[in-house]
C-alpha cells in the first residue's frame, strides 16, 4: 500500500490532469483542423475573388469614376497611390478573409471567444454604417464646398475660400457627429456639441456682419436695391 | 409686333402669313403688348406657352418654361400649317425693321435655303461670348463662317422646321436655354443649306448688365458641349471652313460707346487664378496653370491672356466635359473668371481699334481654333 500512494497521487495530481488536458487537446484538435482549413480556404478564396474583382472593376473604369469624386486625391494625400480598383478589390478580399477567420473562430468552439465573437459581431453594423457616414458626408462635404467656392469666385466675393471651406467642413463635420451619434460615442453631448459650435459661429458671424460690416452692409444694400452698380456694358451674348 | 406685320405686308403680299407670340412663361408684359397691337390683314394667333400639360390627368404640370418650349410651339404650329417659311425674331428688339422679315424669309422662298443666321452690326464690346467662344468653336468645329451662331434672330424652312421636331430634346435642357447654338448646330451638322442675312444694328432692351454671367456661360458651353458628343463623328472630319452666302446690304450704323470696368474684371480674373488654381490644376496643362498664375501677377497695363492660351483652355473644358472629370456645373462655372479676364484683355488690347480692326483680330482667333482642332481631333475618344 505505501510503495502504491505516491504512484497514485502521481497519478491523480499529475497524470490525471494530464490525461484530461489531453482529452481536451484530441477533443479540440478536429476543431482546430477545421478551424485552419476555413481559415485557409476563406484565403484562396479571397484571392481568387480579389483577381475577379480586379478586373470587373478596370471593366467599370471605377478608377476614372472614383477620380472624379476627389476621394483619390485625398487618398494620394495620405501616400496611397495604388489605383482605386485594386484598392477595392484588395478590400473585398480582406472582408472575404475576416468573415472566414470569423467562422473558423466559430468552429474551435471555445466559449470565450464565442462571446467575444458575439460581441463584436453586433457592433460591427455600426461600425460600418459609421465610415458609410463618413464616407459620405467627405463626398457631399466635397461638393457642396465647391459649390459654394465657385458661386463665390463668381460673385466676385474676396472671403471666396473661407466660404467654401465652411461650408466643406460644416457638412463633413455634421457627418463626424452623426458617425459618432452611430458608434454610440458621447451620443447626445457629441450633437448638443456641434449644434452649440455651429449655432455660435453663425450668431458670431452675425454680430461681426452685423457691428464691424456695418458701413459695408450699409453700402452693399444702397447698391444693389437702388441700382448704384459699377458700370459695365459688355453685352456678353 | 408692328415691324413684323409691316414686313409681311410690304413683302410678302400674296403669301399666307401667321403672326405667333409663343410665351415661354415670361412676365415682361410680352403678352398683353401683343394683345393690344392690332394687326391688319394678318391672323394673329395669341398663344401663351405654358408648356402642355404631358401628365395633366394626374397633376397640374406647366410645362418647362423658356425660349426652347416656346420655339417648339412655333415649329409644331409651322408644320401642322404646312408652313414654307418661318421667321422668329426676339421680343425686346428695337431696332428690328420690316427689312428684317423679308431678309430672314426671302432666301428660303426665293433661293431654296433652309437656315439664314443674322448678320449685325453690334458694338466691338457687344457679344463677347460670341466672339470669343461660339463663333470660333462653331466655325472650327463645323466649317461654316456664321458670324452670330447665337444671334437669337433666324428664318428656316418648313422641312428644317419638321427635322428639329423630329428630334427628342424638348425634355431636356435644351428647352430652357441653349436653343439657339442647338438650332445652328443641328442645321449645319445635318448639311441643311444655311446663308446670312445684314439686318444692320442689334438693339434690345437693356438687361441687367452683371445678369448671372456664370449662368450665361454654363448654358451656351453646356449646350455647346454636349452638342459636340452628338455630332463628334460629323465634325471630326472637317477642316478648315468655308463662307455661306450672305444676303442683304452692309452698311455702317452709328452704335452707342459702351463703359467697362477693366479693374474689376481684372480682379474678378485674380480671385478666381487664387481660389479655383485646385480645381482647374485637375485638368489643364502645366503650361497653362503656369501661365494663369503668371498672368495674374501682371499690373494692369501689362495684363494679357494670348489667344493661343484662350483656345487651349476651351478645348480643354470641351475635353474634359466630353470625359467627365468633374462635375459638369462646376467644371462650366469655373470657366467665369477666366472668361472675364480674356475679356478683359481684349478690352485693353482693341481699345483704341476699330470695328474692322476688332474684326479682324477675331478672324486671327477662329484661325487659331481651327489650326488647334487637332488636339481635340486626337484626344476624342
Amino acid at each position: 500500500m505505501k510503495g502504491g500512494e505516491p504512484m497514485n497521487i502521481f497519478e491523480k495530481v499529475i497524470m490525471g490532469p494530464l490525461e484530461s488536458l489531453l482529452d481536451k487537446i484530441l477533443l479540440f484538435l478536429p476543431n482546430l483542423m477545421i478551424s485552419v482549413l476555413i481559415l485557409l480556404f476563406g484565403i484562396i478564396l479571397a484571392m481568387v475573388v480579389r483577381v475577379i474583382f480586379a478586373k470587373i472593376f478596370k471593366a467599370l473604369s471605377i478608377d476614372k469614376l472614383l477620380e472624379k469624386t476627389g476621394l483619390m486625391e485625398l487618398l494620394r494625400r495620405g501616400g496611397i497611390k495604388e489605383a482605386a480598383s485594386n484598392l477595392l478589390s484588395k478590400l473585398i478580399g480582406w472582408i472575404i478573409i475576416i468573415i472566414f477567420a470569423i467562422i473558423s473562430m466559430q468552429a474551435l468552439r471555445a466559449p470565450a471567444v464565442e462571446r467575444l465573437l458575439e460581441q463584436f459581431l453586433l457592433y460591427l453594423p455600426n461600425i460600418f454604417i459609421a465610415i458609410l457616414i463618413l464616407f459620405v458626408g467627405y463626398l457631399l462635404g466635397n461638393f457642396f464646398g465647391r459649390t459654394a467656392l465657385i458661386a463665390s469666385v463668381n460673385a466676385g466675393l474676396r472671403v471666396s475660400g473661407i466660404v467654401g471651406n465652411f461650408v466643406k467642413l460644416t457638412v463633413f463635420m455634421l457627418s463626424v457627429t452623426m458617425a459618432l451619434e452611430q458608434l454610440g460615442i458621447g451620443r447626445g453631448t457629441v450633437m448638443i456639441a456641434f449644434a452649440i459650435i455651429f449655432g455660435g459661429i453663425v450668431f458670431a458671424c452675425a454680430l461681426a456682419f452685423g457691428l464691424g460690416g456695418r458701413d459695408v452692409a450699409k453700402e452693399y444694400l444702397e447698391k444693389h436695391l437702388k441700382g448704384e452698380k459699377p458700370k459695365d456694358d459688355i453685352g456678353h451674348l | 409686333m408692328r415691324a413684323v406685320n409691316a414686313g409681311l405686308s410690304k413683302y410678302f403680299p400674296d403669301k399666307k402669313g401667321v403672326v405667333i407670340n409663343s410665351d415661354g412663361g415670361s412676365t415682361d408684359g410680352t403678352l398683353d403688348v401683343f394683345r393690344n397691337t392690332t394687326i391688319e390683314n394678318y391672323q394673329a394667333i395669341h398663344l401663351h406657352h405654358q408648356g402642355e400639360p404631358f401628365f395633366k390627368i394626374a397633376t397640374p404640370y406647366h410645362g418647362i418654361p423658356g425660349k426652347g418650349s416656346a420655339f417648339r410651339t412655333i415649329f409644331e404650329i409651322a408644320r401642322a400649317l404646312n408652313a414654307k417659311a418661318c421667321a422668329v425674331v426676339d421680343s425686346d428688339l428695337r431696332s428690328i425693321t420690316p427689312e428684317w422679315i423679308e431678309l430672314l424669309i426671302k432666301p428660303v422662298l426665293e433661293d431654296g435655303l433652309d437656315y439664314v443666321l443674322p448678320l449685325y452690326h453690334r458694338h466691338k464690346y457687344d457679344g463677347t461670348i460670341t466672339n470669343s467662344i461660339i463663333y470660333p468653336i462653331t466655325r472650327a468645329l463645323y466649317g461654316k463662317r456664321v458670324r452670330q451662331p447665337i444671334g437669337g434672330d433666324f428664318g428656316f424652312s418648313g422641312e428644317l422646321a419638321k427635322f428639329y421636331l423630329s428630334k427628342d430634346v424638348w425634355e431636356s435642357d435644351v428647352a430652357r436655354y441653349g436653343i439657339d447654338i442647338w438650332m445652328t448646330t443641328t442645321a449645319l451638322a445635318n448639311n441643311f443649306k444655311a446663308c446670312q442675312a445684314f439686318l444692320g444694328a442689334k438693339i434690345h432692351d437693356a438687361k441687367d448688365p452683371g445678369a448671372d454671367l456664370s449662368a450665361m456661360l454654363n448654358q451656351v458651353l453646356g449646350a455647346t458641349f454636349e452638342l459636340m458628343e452628338e455630332y463628334a463623328s460629323g465634325w471630326k472630319t472637317i477642316k478648315g471652313s468655308e463662307g455661306v452666302p450672305n444676303f442683304g446690304f452692309e452698311y455702317t450704323v452709328g452704335l452707342e460707346p459702351i463703359s467697362v470696368n477693366i479693374d474689376n474684371m481684372i480682379e474678378r480674373f485674380r480671385l478666381g487664378v487664387k481660389e479655383l488654381m485646385p480645381i482647374w490644376k485637375r485638368f489643364f496643362s502645366r503650361d497653362i496653370i503656369n501661365y494663369l498664375g503668371k498672368v495674374a501677377e501682371l499690373p494692369r497695363d501689362k495684363f494679357h491672356i494670348a489667344d493661343e492660351i484662350w483656345v487651349e483652355i476651351i478645348y480643354s473644358f470641351a475635353m474634359v466635359a466630353h470625359k467627365k472629370i468633374i462635375n459638369r456645373e462646376h467644371l462650366l462655372k469655373s470657366v467665369t473668371p477666366l472668361y472675364i479676364g480674356r475679356t478683359a484683355s481684349f478690352v485693353l488690347e482693341t481699345w483704341e481699334s476699330s470695328a474692322e480692326e476688332v474684326e479682324e483680330k477675331i478672324e486671327k482667333l477662329c484661325k487659331i481654333y481651327e489650326e488647334k482642332k487637332y488636339f481635340l481631333v486626337v484626344n476624342w475618344r
